[in-house]
């Protein structure tokens, strides 16, 4: 049966092997001078035996098919805005990577009406900035035109 | 007389009609000195008075930038690999020259390399001076040598980091003493101080500023320093050099530089800025209260001193070696 | 003591003094808002505003921060309470109880009670650091390679306290944060591991992007989509203070949070985070109802927050009584101090009593400016969850990539929130805990590099951790604890097998007597 546990113990011990075979490119030492690969290799054969645990007794936990993944294709849209942040922030600058991410977000996934989702976007990206690039001094990337 | 006339043809130049030809008088908007180091270390501390100094002179705002990580490989790449314009300037300590050295000895892509970056000035060079810890028998390097010759590899030290500035140190002296340590790496010098401090290990070679107050205090017993000169705190403290170390010298200097390619004329703005920065009262008076004397070095000999000091340490850094391979 | 007492006082004249004063409350209020930015933590905001401090005297200059400082672990749990986003790698265990409260509709009360412990803790401790700052700063000093690893493998074992689903999966969750903490240069042998590459790595991976990932933007991802949006609670006042049930349980909490964080914070380095975790496991270990934490435990608030704003005066006991950089926030100060040209140092309370004890009396004050500015703010914030999650959400997002950016400087930082809440979206999808995962992070450089420097001191023999007596000790008491947790296990193998026993033969059962 294809357990929710079965299938994370299974991951981490893939995961495991791969950091395995990373650690053990570098010089691994011995006991008495553990070099830099020693620990990550202990660290991956720990991570191998918990997950194979996991995995053994996994029989018990629920069913893969009683996740539900509804929110899936809101969490999708989140986390491609945070990808679109990490990309565009120091390209476009703060205010206007903010704003278009808000846009989206209150718009689109939300599907808000137009005009609260302008004047919000707006107040927050142009606020935040101010409060703690003006006020707090924190250094926040402006983009083209100094914008 | 000299500095005013100097701001005053600098004014000028800034008033010129900016229509004449594509150059600009420089600099028409702020400038960013990057500092490869969190907030609170040397390169931070002497970064700190600068800036407000420069930005009198250059009349556009100059804002210290930390970016940190690596060693300072994250803000000195950075810095390599920005435009050449002269609005992004680095503020590095020595470890500039030991970084690339250690990529090559990874076989490492190098997060930079030398020539990217050119030198504008030397603000301060601290000489090193060896402490150790005062309920230690050593009471004089000749003592310190001769105990470690006799149990090789037992005497520790502390250091900031592997192949960092104060592990650099401690190699270029104990090669030519002929005496080989135990080097116990701590991450920063805070770490490396309070080790040394708690007893753990038995020496450390550390800029004079932080260990001053624990040799007033008894806590550390200075032996001997790295500089031509003796330190001005410490003048009771032999160079290496009058002991008959010839060779022996290190500084945690700080300099200024920017990336290579920087139009000539750009280069010698930032010179003379920096020139004048480093004669300003205020400057000199927060460069006293940290205790970092000013060793002013314009360009050119900046240049000979930072070649010099950048070979001397990629010779120690490949002596050293892959740490891990040698036992 | 009649003479500390007299000190004192200079220290308050010094302290109440209108401009020292008005600085205090500046710094107090600027921390409370760094603090409730997600992940800027104490040290950015510090980091931050060092410049701003250049044109004042040492005196105010020290205050400001301090108070910032504080401000900023004060805020931190406002954040962690409300929306599970952790203010900074000190507040994740109390984004665990604590917005399980929210949710039970108790947010006041949490806010009240992380208010309340906090402040008693902090002032307790300051008094701690008045009368005891010179021996226990000799005894931090003692700590060297071979103790910091006990504690590093202590703190691992308070893992077994702290989770309350399958053991396996905690331990490998932990063992998972620990990988994460190997990446980075190797500071005992400059190899760069696990880096692909990235400069930016070279360090490592921050706390503040993982834990703000996975705690803060993995429950966005859980919650933003769902069909039914979180109800919108709308507290009454009366709901906003805290039971009489809820007071009675956190008084022990509160006592032993202070104590376990205080000792934790002079220990020379990052431990006092990991303070935070230990209190949360002592707490859920001593607790008669250990099922409760996790779904809104009052003391798992209680205990943490104290915990938190102990361990912040117990870093300074270094720093103070003998000029040590016990940690990076301490050498911000100190380098503050270096900058008004004070050098901190074993003297500096003989030397400069005017800083020493102001200094003191302005924590003191603190602590009472932020218990005044923060308990009338429960009901602002409390009504900030008024607002619809819809709306909510977008907003703490952009409060989140603004927070983890501004700690570096760096958009790999945001990168890396982005994956870490994507794991963390997974990993709760496929009920494993991510509290150990930050817990092996912070962990992980300082037990690695604290055994392999006892080994280069020693060349190699493990004995020397056997040899030295704190080392010892406190290694015993990590098997004592370890054997004692594993107990539960045993009995429950010999339960079932006592269960299947009587399956096997149940007419048996009746049978006997």
């Amino acid at each position: 049966m294809v357990t929710v546990d079965r299938v994370g113990g299974t991951a981490l011990v893939l995961l495991a092997l791969g950091v395995a075979w990373e650690a053990q490119k570098l010089p691994v030492g011995t006991p008495h001078n553990p070099g830099p690969g020693f620990l990550p290799l202990l660290l991956a054969i720990a991570l191998g035996v918990f997950g194979t645990v996991v995995v053994a007794f996994g029989g018990n936990s629920e069913p893969l098919s009683s996740l539900g993944w509804g929110e899936g294709r809101h969490a999708i849209a989140i986390l491609g805005a945070c990808a679109f942040a990490a990309m565009a922030l120091e390209r476009f600058g703060y205010r206007l990577t903010i704003l278009l991410i808000l846009v989206v977000l209150f718009g689109v996934v939300e599907r808000k009406r137009p005009l609260p989702v302008a004047v919000l976007s707006l107040a927050l990206s142009l606020g935040s900035f101010y409060l703690f690039y003006n006020l707090l001094r924190v250094q926040l990337p402006r983009g083209p035109f100094g914008f | 007389m000299m500095p005013r006339l100097l701001t005053a043809l600098l004014v000028l130049l800034l008033v010129l009609p900016l229509g004449v030809g594509a150059q600009e008088s420089f600099p028409t908007h702020p400038l960013s000195l990057v500092v490869p180091f969190p907030p609170g270390g040397v390169a931070d501390l002497t970064a700190r008075p600068l800036a407000p100094v420069m930005e009198k002179i250059l009349k556009q705002p100059v804002v210290v930038v930390n970016k940190t990580g690596a060693a300072g490989a994250v803000g000195m790449s950075f810095v390599a690999n920005a435009k050449p314009d002269g609005y992004t300037i680095l503020l590095a300590l020595s470890s500039i020259s030991i970084i690339p050295e250690a990529d090559k000895l990874f076989d490492r892509k190098p997060a930079y390399t030398l020539d990217q970056l050119t030198p504008i000035a030397l603000i301060s060079a601290d000489p090193t001076v060896l402490v150790v810890q005062a309920d230690r028998p050593w009471k004089s390097v000749k003592e310190f040598v001769d105990d470690a010759k006799k149990r090789p590899g037992e005497i520790s030290f502390s250091s900031s980091g592997v192949y960092g500035t104060l592990h650099m140190a401690m190699e270029i002296f104990a090669h030519p003493a002929g005496i080989r340590l135990k080097h116990v790496p701590y991450a920063g010098g805070g770490p490396a101080l309070t080790a040394i401090l708690g007893g753990h290990v038995d020496a450390l070679a550390s800029g004079p500023a932080v260990v001053l107050p624990h040799i007033k205090a008894g806590k550390l017993r200075p032996l001997a320093g790295w500089g031509t000169n003796r330190i001005e705190a410490l003048p009771g403290v032999a160079t290496f050099k009058e002991l008959g170390y010839e060779n022996v010298e290190f500084y945690i200097w700080a300099g200024v530089f920017a990336p290579s390619g920087t139009p000539a004329n750009v280069l010698r703005t930032l010179r003379d800025a920096v020139r004048q920065s480093v004669r300003d009262p205020e400057f000199k008076a927060a460069m006293a209260k940290i205790e970092t004397p000013i060793a002013y070095m314009d360009a050119p000999d900046f240049q000979k001193f930072y070649d010099k000091d950048a070979k001397m340490l990629a010779d120690a850094v490949k002596r050293v070696g892959k740490i891990a391979e040698k036992k | 003591m009649l003479e500390t007492l007299q000190n004192l006082s200079l220290g308050f004249s010094v302290a109440l003094s209108p401009p020292v004063l008005l600085y205090a409350v500046v710094g107090c209020i600027i921390g409370t808002l760094v603090g409730v930015l997600p992940g800027v933590g104490p040290l950015a905001g510090i980091s931050l505003l060092l410049p701003a401090t250049f044109g004042l005297n040492a005196t105010t200059a020290i205050v400001l921060l301090a108070g910032i400082y504080y401000g900023a672990m004060y805020g931190g749990s406002t954040t962690s309470i409300l929306m599970r986003i952790p203010g900074e790698a000190a507040s994740v265990m109390t984004c665990i109880d604590g917005y399980a409260m929210t949710r039970k509709g108790r947010a006041g009360a949490a806010l009240a009670i992380a208010a309340i412990g906090s402040y008693i803790a902090g002032t307790v401790s300051v008094v701690g650091l008045m009368f005891l700052a010179p021996p226990l700063a000799s005894f931090a000093l003692r700590f060297g390679p071979p103790e910091m690893f006990a504690l590093m493998l202590l703190g691992l074992l308070v893992l077994a306290y702290m989770s309350g689903g399958s053991m396996a999966k905690s331990l490998a969750m932990a063992a998972l944060g620990l990988l994460f903490g190997m990446i980075g240069i190797d500071p005992m042998t400059g190899f760069f591991r696990f880096h692909y590459g990235l400069v930016e790595l070279g360090d490592g991976i921050g706390v503040v992007p993982v834990a703000v990932g996975l705690f803060g933007l993995s429950e966005i991802l859980l919650t933003a989509g769902q069909a039914t949006p979180p109800e919108v609670l709308k507290p009454k006042l009366r709901e906003l203070l805290p039971s009489r049930q809820e007071w009675r349980d956190s008084v022990w909490p509160i006592g032993r949070g202070t104590v376990l964080g205080f000792l934790i914070g002079i220990i020379p380095g990052s431990a006092h985070i990991i303070s935070s975790f230990v209190s949360y496991a002592v707490e859920r270990r001593l607790s008669r109802h250990p099922e409760r934490f996790g779904q809104g435990a009052v003391e798992g608030v209680a205990g943490p927050e104290s915990a938190n704003n102990s361990a912040t005066s117990g870093a300074f006991v270094p720093m103070l009584a003998l000029g040590v950089p016990s940690g990076p926030i301490p050498a911000v100060m100190m380098a503050a101090m270096m900058i008004h040209g004070i050098s901190p140092g074993p003297l500096l309370i003989t030397q400069q009593p005017e800083l020493f004890w102001g200094f003191i009396a302005s924590m003191y004050v603190g602590n009472v400016v932020l218990l005044i500015l923060n308990l009338p703010m429960v009901g602002v914030f409390v009504n900030l969850l008024r607002i619809p999650y819809p709306i909510l959400y977008p907003a703490i997002l952009v409060f989140c990539v603004l927070g983890v950016y501004a700690v570096n400087g760096s958009v790999v930082d945001v990168w890396l929130m982005a994956v870490m809440g994507a794991l963390g979206y997974l990993l709760r999808k496929f009920d494993f805990e991510t509290a150990p995962v930050v817990l092996g992070l912070v962990l992980a450089p300082m037990l690695e590099m604290s055994f392999r420097q006892s080994l280069a001191m020693s060349s190699g023999n493990y004995a020397i951790f056997v040899n030295r007596p704190i080392a010892a000790t406190m290694l015993l008491v990590g098997l004592g604890l370890l054997l004692l947790s594993l107990r539960p296990i045993l009995t429950r193998g010999m339960d079932w097998r006592r269960r299947l026993g009587h399956e096997a033969n149940p007419g048996l059962e009746e049978g006997n007597p």
